[in-house]
C-alpha cells in the first residue's frame, strides 16, 4: 500500500481529511497486512520494480533519510542485459532511483566480479543505469575485504567486502537463473559477490555456505529480477535461446521466501533447493508458498 | 632551435606515453585511441615485414611518411620525434661528461645490424622487433618499466591505507583514485621476464652515461635506415668561410657527426637537432635546401658488409634446425592469442612489441622465452594460470601493429579455438577425492557449456554412497580460453589445464577429424 492508495481508501472511508498526510503510516496496519511477498509483472521493468517494492510499503519503509545504501546485483559476468546472465540494469537503477527518491544519502552499487570487472561493469550496462540513476558503481578495491566472524555452520570466519558492513541498509538485486550446481541461482546465492579470497572453495559446501553468508548479511530487501530468465547454460548462458521472457520483479524482507517463489517460478519446488530447505530448516525464512501472503500485481 | 625541439620531443614522447596508458581496456570493446600509432610510423618494420610476410598491413603506409620527410629533412625523426631518442637525450643529461663527442667509433654498427635483420627478414626470419627502437620501448614499458612504476606507487598508497597515521588515508586515498583513474593499471600487471627485459632497457640507457645517444648513434637499426635515407636528404648542412674550426660544435653534437671539420660532416649520422647552429660563435653554420656540398658517406667496410649480410641469411637455418620447428609439437604449453596466424606466418610477423601483453585484460598474455625458440623470444603467449582469454574480448587483434594477430570480431573469435582443457583427475576435487566442485563448468563461457557433468556414485572411506557430478570436457565445443585454469581452486598445478593442441591457426595440430 502505498501512500496515494491510503489517502483514497481513507478518502473514500470519509475519514482521510481530517488527518494531515504524515500521519498515514499510523493507520496502514489497520486496513491490510503486509504482503510478505510482492510479485509484480509487466512490460517495463522500471514500472513493475516500483510496484514491487510499492506493494511492500514503498521504499520509504526500508530507507530513513540519510541512511548509506549497498544495492548488491549481480554482475558477474561479461554479458549482454539480453543475455539475462546480470540483473537488469533497469531494474538496478530503479531501485537506487527510489532508494534516493526515499532519502539515502548515498546509494553504491558493486560486485566481485567472475570475468573482468571492467567489462562486467560495462556490458552488463548497469554501471551506466546505475550513475545515471545517482548511485555510484565502484569497482571492488580488493584491499577492502576484511576478515568477519560469521559463525556459521560450515563457514566460521570469511572475508566480505567493507561497504556491506558498513552500510545502514543493503538491498539485494538478484537475477533469477540456472546454475549448474545450485540448480537456480538467485538472492541467496548471489552474497558470493561480497566474499573476498579464493570463494570458489565454498562449492564443496555450497548450500550451507550460502545459508551461512547470506543470514549473515540480513538484507532489508530483497528484489529479485524476472525480467529475463536464463533457463539453461547458467549462470552465464550465452545463447539467446535459454532466455525466457517472464517480466516479472519479486520483492520481499524474507529472501528465503524471495528464492522459494523464484524456484516455483523456475519450476523448481523450493525444498528442492537445498539451500533454501536448510535455511527454511534453520530458521532464516519461511520456504512453504502457502503459508505466505503473496500479492500479485500486474500492469 | 634548441627550445623548439626539446617542445617537439617532449609533445611526441607524452603522445607516445598518452597512448601507451590508454592501452588499456575500459570495459568496452575496443579502445577508442589508436595506441599502436608509433609503430605504424615506423619504416623499419614496415620494410622488414614486407621482406619476411610478403603481406602489409594497410597502417604501414604511414610509415612512408617518415621515409618522405627523411628524404626532406634528414633524421629528423631521430632528433625530434623518436620516444626512445627523447629518453635518451633526457638519460644522458645526467652524465657528468660535458663533451658529446663520441667514445667510441662503432657508429658502423648500427648498419651492420640493419643488414643482418634486412638479409634475415628477406629470408622469412623477422627479428627486428628485438631491436627495434619502438618495439623494444614499448615491450620494456609494458612488460617492466610500467609494472615496476605502478607497484611502487600502489605500494606507498596502500602502506597508508593499512598502516599510516590516522587522518592519512583522507588525504592520500583521493590522490590515488585519481592515478588510477589516469596514470595507474587497473591491476598490478605482472609478467615473466620483467627484470631480464627491463635490464636490457636499462642497460641501453645506462649507455647514454658512458656515451649520450650510444644506442641511437652506434646500434639503432631504425636510426641506420634513415641515416641511409638522410644522406639523400634536401636539407643540407652548410659551413660559411668564417668557421675557425674552433670545435664548439663538436662538444654539442648529438649524433656524433663530426660537425666540426670541413667536409668531414655525415648526413647520416646527423640527428638534425641544429646544436651547432645554434652554438657557433662566429654563427658559420647554415642549414638549407638544395645547395651541394661534398659529404661523407658511410664508409662501410665491405667484409662487414658481407658478413652482415651473411650472417642474416645462416641465422635462419641456425635458428630454423632446433627440434621446436619440426613438425611435431613439442611446445603445448605454447598458446597463441585468439586470431594468431599459423605459427610460422606468425612468427614472419610478430615483432614482440608487447602491445597484445599490454592490452590483455586478464594479463594472461605474457612474453616467450624458449617456447617458440630463439626466432620467438618474447613472442606473447596465453599463460591461463595468471590469466585467461576474456571470452568476448578482441583487444589483442585490435592492437597488433602487423597482423600476425588478426583483427577478429566478436562472432569470429567465438568459435576460435586456442587449444583445449584437459582434465587431470589424480587432482580434481569430484575425480580424486569425492568432493563436489563445479568451478570449471560454472565459469566456462562457450554459449553451450564445452565443460559438462557426468553424473557419478562413489563410494566413501566408510563404504557410504556419495552421489556426485564429475566434470568432463567436450572437445568439439572447448576453445582453449583457460578459465578454467585460471580459476581451478587446486592451487599450483590446476586439476584442469590448457594445451594448445587443437588450435584452429594449424593445420597440423589439429586433434578431432
Amino acid at each position: 500500500m502505498n501512500r496515494r492508495k491510503f489517502i483514497k481508501i481513507a478518502g473514500i472511508g470519509g475519514i482521510g481529511i481530517s488527518f494531515p498526510a504524515c500521519l498515514d503510516h499510523l493507520f496502514t496496519p489497520a486496513y491490510s497486512a503486509e504482503p510478505d511477498l510482492a510479485v509484480a509483472s509487466g512490460s517495463s521493468a522500471k514500472a513493475i520494480t516500483k510496484a514491487a517494492v510499492d506493494a511492500l510499503g514503498g521504499m520509504k519503509s526500508f530507507i530513513s533519510k540519510g541512511d548509506i545504501v549497498v544495492v548488491k546485483p549481480n554482475m558477474a559476468w561479461d554479458r549482454l542485459p539480453e543475455q539475462a546472465a546480470n540483473t537488469n540494469p533497469h531494474v538496478v537503477a530503479e531501485i537506487v532511483r527510489l532508494c534516493i527518491e526515499a532519502g539515502a544519502k548515498k546509494v553504491r552499487v558493486f560486485d566481485r566480479t567472475v570475468n573482468d570487472p571492467r567489462r562486467c561493469y560495462i556490458q552488463s550496462g548497469i554501471k551506466e543505469a546505475v550513475e545515471e540513476a545517482g548511485g555510484t558503481a565502484e569497482y571492488v578495491d580488493e584491499r577492502r575485504f576484511k576478515n568477519v566472524k560469521i559463525n556459521g555452520v560450515a563457514i566460521k570466519e570469511w572475508p566480505l567486502y567493507t561497504e556491506i558492513l558498513e552500510a545502514d541498509k543493503v538491498i539485494n538485486v538478484p537475477i533469477l537463473k540456472h546454475h549448474g550446481l545450485a540448480k537456480v541461482t538467485m538472492s541467496m546465492k548471489n552474497w558470493m559477490g561480497i566474499m573476498g579470497s579464493d570463494r570458489s572453495r565454498i562449492h564443496q559446501k555450497l548450500d550451507q555456505s550460502l545459508v551461512d553468508v547470506s543470514s549473515f548479511v540480513k538484507p532489508s530487501l530483497t528484489v529479485l529480477d524476472a525480467v529475463r530468465v536464463l533457463a539453461a547454460n547458467g549462470p552465464q548462458g550465452g545463447d539467446l535461446s535459454d532466455v525466457k521472457t517472464v517480466n516479472a520483479v519479486i520483492a520481499g524482507r524474507d529472501q528465503v521466501a524471495v528464492d522459494s517463489y523464484g524456484a516455483a517460478l523456475f519450476g523448481v519446488n523450493g525444498s528442492e533447493i537445498g539451500y533454501v530447505r536448510l535455511a527454511a530448516e534453520q530458521g532464516h525464512g519461511v520456504m512453504e508458498l502457502e503459508k505466505l501472503n503473496i500479492r500479485k500485481i500486474s500492469l | 632551435m634548441q627550445n623548439l625541439r626539446r617542445a617537439s620531443q617532449g609533445i611526441f614522447l607524452l603522445i607516445f606515453l598518452f597512448l601507451f596508458i590508454q592501452t588499456e581496456s575500459k570495459g568496452a570493446d575496443e579502445l577508442g585511441y589508436p595506441v599502436k600509432f608509433f609503430l605504424d610510423f615506423d619504416p623499419l618494420i614496415f620494410i622488414t615485414t614486407l621482406l619476411s610476410s610478403h603481406s602489409v598491413q594497410k597502417a604501414f603506409y604511414l610509415s612512408v611518411i617518415v621515409i618522405i620527410i627523411t628524404l626532406l629533412l634528414g633524421r629528423v625523426f631521430c632528433g625530434w620525434a623518436c620516444p626512445l631518442g627523447t629518453l635518451n637525450n633526457i638519460t644522458g643529461s645526467f652524465s657528468k661528461r660535458r663533451r658529446n663527442a663520441p667514445s667510441v667509433n662503432w657508429n658502423r654498427a648500427k648498419y651492420y645490424i640493419l643488414i643482418f635483420l634486412l638479409a634475415s627478414s628477406l629470408f622469412t626470419m623477422q627479428l627486428t622487433g628485438i631491436v627495434d627502437p619502438i618495439s623494444l620501448l614499448i615491450r620494456s614499458l609494458s612488460v617492466s618499466i610500467y609494472p615496476l612504476f605502478n607497484l611502487s606507487i600502489a605500494s606507498a598508497f596502500d602502506s597508508a591505507y593499512n598502516s599510516g597515521p590516522k587522518g592519512i588515508v583522507e588525504i592520500t586515498e583521493p590522490i590515488y583514485a585519481v592515478l588510477k583513474n589516469n596514470l595507474l593499471a587497473f591491476a598490478q600487471p605482472y609478467f615473466l621476464q620483467s627484470a631480464f627485459i627491463g635490464a636490457i632497457f636499462l642497460f641501453i640507457l645506462g649507455l647514454n652515461l658512458y656515451e649520450k645517444r650510444f644506442w641511437c648513434r652506434h646500434l639503432c637499426p631504425l636510426g641506420a635506415l634513415l641515416g641511409i635515407l638522410s644522406r639523400y636528404s634536401l636539407l643540407r648542412r652548410e659551413v660559411s668561410e668564417g668557421c675557425n674550426e674552433c670545435g664548439a660544435c663538436a662538444s654539442v653534437c648529438q649524433g656524433g657527426a663530426h660537425p666540426d671539420t670541413r667536409g668531414k660532416w655525415m648526413p647520416s649520422e646527423c640527428l638534425y637537432c641544429r646544436n651547432c647552429d645554434d652554438i657557433c660563435p662566429q654563427k658559420a653554420v647554415f642549414f638549407g635546401f638544395g645547395k651541394k656540398e661534398n659529404v661523407l658517406g658511410t664508409d662501410l667496410r665491405r667484409r662487414h658488409v658481407i658478413a652482415s649480410a651473411m650472417g642474416g641469411v645462416m641465422v635462419v637455418p641456425l635458428l630454423r634446425t632446433a627440434p621446436l620447428s619440426m613438425p611435431v609439437n613439442l611446445s603445448p604449453q605454447l598458446i597463441r592469442p585468439p586470431g594468431s596466424l599459423e605459427e610460422r606466418e606468425f612468427l614472419k610477423r610478430c615483432v614482440k612489441c608487447g602491445e597484445c601483453m599490454k592490452v590483455c585484460i586478464t594479463n594472461g598474455l605474457q612474453p616467450s622465452f624458449l617456447e617458440a625458440g630463439l626466432e620467438g623470444i618474447w613472442s606473447p603467449m596465453l599463460v591461463p594460470r595468471i590469466g585467461y582469454c576474456e571470452f568476448r574480448c578482441t583487444l589483442c587483434g585490435q592492437v597488433c601493429p602487423t597482423g600476425a594477430i588478426k583483427k577478429l570480431s566478436q562472432n569470429e573469435k567465438a568459435s576460435v579455438k586456442i587449444g583445449l582443457a584437459v582434465i587431470d583427475k589424480s587432482r580434481c576435487l569430484p575425480h580424486a577425492h569425492a568432493t563436489p566442485c563445479i568451478v570449471c563448468e560454472e565459469v566456462c563461457p562457450t554459449p553451450k557449456k564445452a565443460v559438462w557433468f557426468e553424473k557419478a556414485e562413489v563410494r566413501g572411506r566408510g563404504g557410504e554412497l556419495i552421489t556426485l557430478q564429475q566434470p568432463r570436457v567436450d572437445i568439439s565445443l572447448c576453445i582453449g580460453c583457460g578459465i578454467c585454469e585460471t580459476k581451478c581452486p587446486v592451487q599450483g598445478m590446476p586439476a584442469i589445464y590448457v594445451i594448445n593442441a587443437g588450435e584452429s591457426r594449424s593445420e597440423y595440430n589439429r586433434l578431432l577429424l
